[in-house]
């Protein structure tokens, strides 16, 4: 069962590598804004698991605290790409 | 096997910083910031350092974020020019466009170079026993509380705890004094958007219970006034993007009390207790628990409306970089 655990666990974090191909590539502001969503969910997936591997479920305090602050991300990154783009003053 | 997960963390952590002093735009780096964010969250987690990672997730993923993001709007060209295609102005790090300078690499190196060998050094002389933590435990009944970690932030090291409070209050002032004071009472954007009002109205609930659960399980858990001073920030944040500035619509006196209102219980209580014949901060143990909640519920008050009067002016100024200008 330890052995399905770290498996995901790597898998998962071996996703948050071809992500960052995404970062690194762009083209767009909304590319990289995904990203980040895929590092979240990501990284909320591995906390997840991690709190299943380690038997410790204060894990998932981390896992929502990254997740309700995603939320914060996204809109910050859509006022900046708007007015990037020059729709608003 | 968990070797494994480590040694990929620790690549990745150690890779990804090292990318995001070297990346050639601007926009690489806030964004690299966040995975890298997100890979330390995660080593703290394997540490086994949990309080560390939510105050990691929380600050460095979710407010460093944002105030990364309102950085490179200001640092962007485009800003000011009718630029359709963003990605076509390149923001090239100073030094980094012509002939890369000595120095600076010879600095890197160098800490580099300083930071492995103090890391093997830490490696080579690990204490013997346990340390503190034994010396914790015993103390652990009397402090009120049942987590290790909160007992010695809010007791047994109080005065650390209200000196970090007072730092975020220093970065506020300093803030103020550039100039954010003035461009403060201008009310934010309009929320025309509905999409953007229903993520408020849906978020706003749930950042505020889960910063009050994070609060209280403090006492027992991986927690405290930290991560959910940052999660009630994050609705003043999010509230302000979403042209609801709430700090402007009280009145200044009431934010001032707001700003200092944890730090100034924390303290008075302190010298209060003096006067009973204790040392500053030595809480009875009989009231210990339930003082330690109401200074962390203070303390959460006050980190959040800091955090959100930062994020305001930092990003009001912004908005109206010729005002800053003629203040100066």
């Amino acid at each position: 069962m330890d052995g399905v655990f770290i498996f995901v666990i790597v898998f998962l974090l071996l996703n948050i590598v071809l992500g960052l191909f995404r970062v690194w590539r762009g083209p767009t502001v909304a590319d990289r804004l995904l990203t980040t969503q895929l590092f979240g969910t990501t990284g909320m997936a591995v906390l997840l698991v991690l709190a299943g591997y380690l038997q410790e479920l204060t894990l998932l305090n981390v896992a929502i605290t990254f997740n309700v602050l995603a939320i914060l991300l996204v809109i910050s990154l859509f006022k900046v790409w708007k007015k990037k783009k020059g729709e608003t003053p | 096997m968990s070797v494994l997960i480590d040694s990929l963390l620790a690549i990745l952590a150690i890779y990804l910083a090292l990318q995001c002093l070297l990346a050639q735009r601007l926009i690489q780096t806030v964004f690299i910031f966040f995975a890298f964010g997100l890979a330390l969250a995660l080593t703290w987690v394997r540490l086994g350092a949990i309080d560390v990672a939510i105050t990691e997730a929380a600050i460095a993923a979710g407010f460093m974020g944002v105030l990364f993001l309102d950085a490179l709007r200001d640092f962007s060209p485009a800003v000011s020019k009718k630029q359709q295609n963003l990605e076509a102005v390149r923001n090239p790090l100073p030094g980094n466009d012509t002939k890369r300078p000595i120095l600076p690499r010879l600095a890197l190196g160098l800490g580099l170079v300083l930071f492995l060998l103090i890391s093997l050094e830490a490696v080579w002389n690990t204490p013997e026993g346990k340390g503190l933590t034994v010396v914790t435990g015993v103390m652990l009944p009397d402090s009120g509380v049942e987590h290790p970690v909160t007992a010695v932030l809010l007791n047994f090291r109080a005065y650390d705890t209200w000196l970090e409070i007072g730092v975020i209050l220093m970065g506020l002032l300093a803030i103020f004094a550039a100039g954010g004071k003035e461009v403060y009472r201008k009310s934010g954007m309009t929320a025309e958007d509905p999409v953007l009002r229903q993520v408020i109205l849906f978020f706003t609930p749930i950042l505020f219970l889960f910063g009050a659960f994070l609060l209280y399980f403090g006492k027992s858990g991986p927690g405290g006034a930290f991560p959910a001073g940052v999660l009630w920030g994050a609705i003043g944040i999010l509230l302000h993007l979403g042209g609801r500035p709430v700090l402007t619509v009280i009145p200044r006196w009431l934010l001032y009390l707001i700003l200092t209102i944890g730090p100034g219980f924390f303290i008075l209580l302190g010298f209060l207790l003096m006067t009973t014949g204790s040392t500053l901060f030595e809480y009875p143990p009989a009231y210990a628990g339930i003082l330690i909640l109401i200074v962390e519920t203070m303390a959460a008050i006050s980190i959040a409306a800091a955090l959100t009067a930062i994020f305001t002016n930092l990003n009001q100024m912004s908005e109206e970089p010729d005002k800053i200008e003629s203040n100066n």
